[in-house]
């Protein structure tokens, strides 16, 4: 390939005569076309469902807002407070009542509410959705491997490119926030569902037939019941996924936190990070809760005697008595709806939060990264030029201007020799089509960055997941930044980075690579933590050291799952591009950008397509010989991440 | 069954929630509403000024908030929807009015001329220019930058690591109007067109090197804000012929001849749901008369963006200060 490269650099673009140079226009016709048909003096009953679901949604929105108002800031901070203490235990009752707090104290309560109404819409219309399909799916292979490509597809597929139709077909406001985050929440809950139902034992189902059980009978009383434990993880996962679309959420009138992340970034960055800080918050609390939920009301675990029940049933009463106490006491007493701005004594006035301070802090901190004589930036800068210069750049000219032909083939042969025949002929079909969608140069630009990005992301990763490993208290320590970096809005961490290493290109990079790693350090984990004692035990027998036994044995025998941690990498890397795009790193990206911003919409979709073949075909390309023949479902992106989430614990560390 | 009590529990409970919400909306619906009115002026009502997500735009909408609420007794409700999308939100009759829009011709084909579910608001007064922009200490250490020719054979200057051997242009914002590529092709200089990224983006790398006093070209165009911290000048690109049809907004593989001239002034528009256009509302009367200059415009940006005050604050600030200019806004 190398010697190809320079015999022939830059002779062989990808030709015209394969490339489909119509389709964005296309594509631009079948969107005003919507937008005609949406406008018709006589819309069709298609658009009468739309407008009836759109109510509904926005009903829903608009209900919870008016609930937790009605609830008074004070009756929403006790009910969330001891519904999760009652259910989830102290602990998670303690984490959601420093949530609240923070929300309070960083002025930014109304948003907060906004954000969580929005949410818990979505989320309860995803798992309205999803869990029917999962669990139908659950109970028929055809159906799961048929949706699978879709699912997929919801999920690489960037946001930016499917805002627009959204608009015209819900209008802005809650209804479309909701949908666009449900796109993306609906794929985990089906999958995890799914998964639940099937890994229900045939003996059990077997068992209950032979008590002449009918379907509907197993599913409820058997199928369903045992895959208790995923179906709560499903609801967590879609909590995690649909808080990531917050930010995005706010450019079609979501408000909430979102609006504050992307106006902030234009006006006031300090205020921008801030809300970013909040919207961690609000995932770590949820996420605790629900574990706590899932595990606490685990009836495999509680055995309750019949008195014990009794018992558990009078708290449950007495915790909403208590609730619905707090609630009136604070109405009688004329509690605000929202947390106030301030207080007022008869003799005077407090500021009710201290966001003026902590945007203090957050600004002296911006200025600092800001300020080119720092020591920061005398080392961060010439790294993000060493960066570009030894990695991003030469990478990119390799697979740019090597002869398209070469390109492909040499992918396709290194699909090939590590994932074998079927695996290299879809990368190469995928490969294809990013040519023939005249996304080539993007594309490769766009494959050079995910693939440096990966690398890194998979060196450090590798060298923290084997340390997390060895070491519960590094493991322990690691795990709120891990569920940050996951859950802190992607725009809110690449702004230090972008002052920090000025070259367009370098920050989207180092974006991706904070985002990736945690799922890499999880997986890495979780696979040398699964490796069996006694394998251990022998080569410690042997006198073998304990770096010996690292490399010896630990690390071979997690190969399986640090392969796997590569593979959920890139997929993550990929997710980070469009925002990548937003920082100067150009390539497809930028163009997904550019077609919500300056409506030329056909080309935002087509690179969006492009990024989903380029993440089908890296994907393929790295996802190694795992795939056994009835393991069949076990493509996905993402699906490997989630059957493996059975050892790592939903948003944390391993068990 | 018994084991799944707790569930039950969670799912009536939720239940319970939702239907307690819905009494209370629909309780509170109503009275709400009612305040709002009583309190309101004769017939203004609520309006919604959708605010962009610059600075700029951020000073006319609060400035606007404050003469709706304080003079004309208006409710305002500001909202932040994405450029493009919020044509579709005035179509719908979601937002009511957008004041600074920057000349989003294929959208005014489509929902003005087309579909009449949006109206020609006229000109905010505000005048838009977009340029070469270059920091002011390198003008005057070379003066011959004050046209695109005295950049010829000095583009070796703006050398940075990601531009190679050429000199770096640091491109704008990738949703703004702009030709930069095309330009630099029918100009024949040596530059890289380089893009940063979203404006805050490109704001940080020009700042930077601002700030270590190192030579860089980049897009940029007034009103700004930012333009009251930093001493900028700007390269004269080759003039505008009377009644030529250079063009301005450059579409991929296009011919650069056709883009080779400085680029015109954006005439900002107002833009109206047709809805509160026809709505009789004074706030239309006046939103419709509105208008502002450039100084005005970046004075407020400056007191939000780069001091950090409060939107509202600001606009009302300004408009306590400029009392006889609003006098003549009012119906």
């Amino acid at each position: 390939m190398v010697l190809f490269y320079f015999l022939l650099k830059g002779d062989y673009p990808w030709p015209a005569s394969l490339t489909w140079s119509a389709l964005p226009s296309e594509i631009d016709k079948a969107q005003d076309w919507l937008l005609e048909q949406r406008t018709a003096e006589n819309p069709n009953i298609f658009f009468a469902i739309l407008d009836g679901f759109r109510a509904f949604a926005d009903w829903l929105v608009t209900a919870l807002l008016n609930f937790f108002e009605w609830l008074t800031w004070v009756g929403t901070v006790a009910a969330g407070t001891l519904f999760v203490w009652r259910f989830g235990g102290w602990r998670a009752g303690l984490i959601v009542l420093a949530a609240f707090v923070s929300f309070a104290l960083m002025g930014l309560w109304e948003e907060s509410i906004q954000t969580l109404a929005l949410m818990t819409a979505a989320v309860l219309l995803s798992l309205a959705i999803g869990v029917p399909i999962g669990i139908y799916a659950g109970r028929n292979d055809r159906f799961l491997r048929g949706i699978t490509p879709g699912l997929d597809a919801m999920q690489i597929v960037p946001a930016f490119a499917y805002l627009m139709p959204i608009v015209i077909l819900f209008s802005v406001g809650p209804a479309a926030a909701v949908i666009c985050t449900l796109i993306y929440a609906i794929p985990p809950a089906v999958r995890i569902t799914a998964l639940g139902v099937r890994n229900v034992t045939a003996e059990s189902v077997e068992a209950s037939q032979a008590f002449g059980a009918t379907p509907v009978q197993t599913l409820f009383k058997v199928q369903l019941p045992l895959a208790r434990r995923q179906m709560l993880l499903a609801v967590n996962q879609t909590i995690m996924f649909a808080l990531s679309l917050v930010v995005i959420a706010g450019l079609i009138g979501g408000r909430g936190l979102g609006d504050v992340v992307t106006n902030g970034l234009y006006s006031n960055a300090a205020l921008a990070l801030l809300a970013g800080i909040a919207i961690v918050i609000m995932a770590i609390a949820l996420d605790r809760a629900t574990q706590a939920i899932a595990e606490r009301t685990d009836p495999a675990r509680r055995q309750l005697t019949d008195e014990g029940r009794k018992r558990a049933r009078k708290v449950t009463l007495a915790t909403f008595a208590g609730i619905a106490a707090v609630v009136l006491i604070a109405r009688a007493l004329g509690a605000d709806a929202i947390y106030p701005d301030e207080f007022e004594t008869s003799t005077s006035v407090y500021e009710a939060n201290i966001q003026d301070t902590i945007l203090g802090w957050i600004q002296s901190g911006l200025d600092y990264v800001q300020d080119p004589d720092s020591l920061i930036f005398q080392i961060t800068e010439p790294l993000g030029n060493f960066i570009l210069k030894n990695f991003l750049e030469p990478l990119r000219v390799v697979l740019v201007e090597s002869p398209w032909f070469v390109t492909l083939g040499g992918l396709t042969l290194i699909a090939f020799v590590l994932s074998g025949m079927r695996p290299a002929v879809t990368a190469l079909l995928m490969l294809a089509t990013i040519g023939v969608i005249g996304m080539w140069d993007p594309g490769m630009d766009t494959a050079s960055q995910v693939l440096v990005a990966t690398a890194m992301a998979v060196l450090i990763g590798i060298a923290i997941g084997v340390w997390a490993a060895e070491s519960p208290r590094v493991e322990k320590l690691l795990r709120p930044l891990l569920d940050t970096l996951q859950t802190l809005p992607q725009l809110v961490y690449v702004i230090p980075f972008i002052y920090l290493m000025p070259v367009s290109r370098v920050p989207g990079v180092i974006a991706s690579v904070l985002y990736a790693i945690p799922v890499i350090i999880r997986l890495v984990t979780a696979g040398i933590r699964s490796v069996p004692p006694a394998a251990v035990e022998a080569a410690q027998a042997f006198g073998a050291s304990r770096m010996q036994v690292l490399a010896k044995v630990k690390i071979p025998l997690a190969r399986e799952s640090i392969m796997l941690g590569v593979n959920q990498g890139i997929i993550m890397v990929l997710a980070v591009v469009v925002i990548g795009g937003l920082v100067g790193s150009g390539a497809l990206g930028d163009l997904v950008a550019r077609g919500l911003q300056r409506n030329e919409f056909g080309l935002g979709v087509v690179a969006s397509l492009a990024i989903l073949a380029l993440g089908i075909a890296l994907d393929r390309v790295t996802q190694g010989r795992r795939v056994t023949r009835d393991d069949v479902p076990d493509r996905g992106p993402m699906f490997g991440l989630l059957k493996r989430r059975r050892q790592v614990q939903p948003g944390g560390g391993a068990v | 069954m018994k084991t799944h009590r707790h569930m039950w529990a969670v799912v009536m409970a939720l239940m319970l929630a939702l239907s307690v919400a819905a009494c209370g909306e629909e309780k509170d619906e109503p009275s709400g509403g009612g305040d709002g009115g009583a309190s309101a002026g004769k017939d203004c009502g609520k309006v919604v000024l959708n605010e962009q997500a610059w600075a700029g735009s951020t000073a006319n909408t609060y400035i606007a908030k404050a003469v709706l609420e304080d003079e004309l007794g208006c409710e305002v409700e500001v909202t932040k929807i994405a450029e493009i999308p919020v044509f579709q939100a005035m179509a719908d009759g979601k937002v009511d009015a957008v004041l600074e829009d920057w000349q989003h011709t294929d959208e005014y084909a489509k929902y003005i001329d087309k579909a009449g579910t949006v109206v020609q608001g006229g000109p905010l007064g505000v005048e838009g220019h977009i340029g070469w922009f270059i920091p002011k200490y390198l003008m005057d250490a070379n003066p011959e930058f004050e046209t695109w020719e005295g950049l010829k054979g000095k583009e070796d200057m703006f050398k940075t690591p990601e531009s190679g051997d050429q000199g770096m242009f640091l491109g704008g914002d990738p949703s703004y109007v702009q030709k930069d590529k095309e330009l630099i092709k029918a100009l024949g200089l040596n530059f890289k067109h380089v893009t940063a990224g979203a404006e805050p983006a490109q704001v940080a790398r020009w700042t930077q090197l601002y700030k270590q006093e190192e030579p860089v070209l980049f897009y940029w165009y007034t009103p700004q804000y930012l333009n009251q911290q930093y001493d900028l000048a700007e390269v004269k690109l080759p003039p505008r012929e009377e009644g030529s049809d250079c063009k301005d907004d450059a579409k991929e593989g296009g011919d650069p001849e056709q883009y080779k001239c400085e680029y015109d002034i954006t005439v900002i528009n107002k833009l109206f749901s047709k809805k509160f256009a026809d709505s009789g509302s004074p706030a239309y009367d006046m939103l419709k008369k509105m208008k502002l200059t450039n100084e005005d415009q970046e004075l407020v940006a400056k007191a939000i963006a780069g001091d950090k005050q409060d939107p509202e604050e600001a606009g009302a600030d300004w408009v306590a200060d400029n009392e006889d200019t609003v006098a003549e806004w009012l119906p």
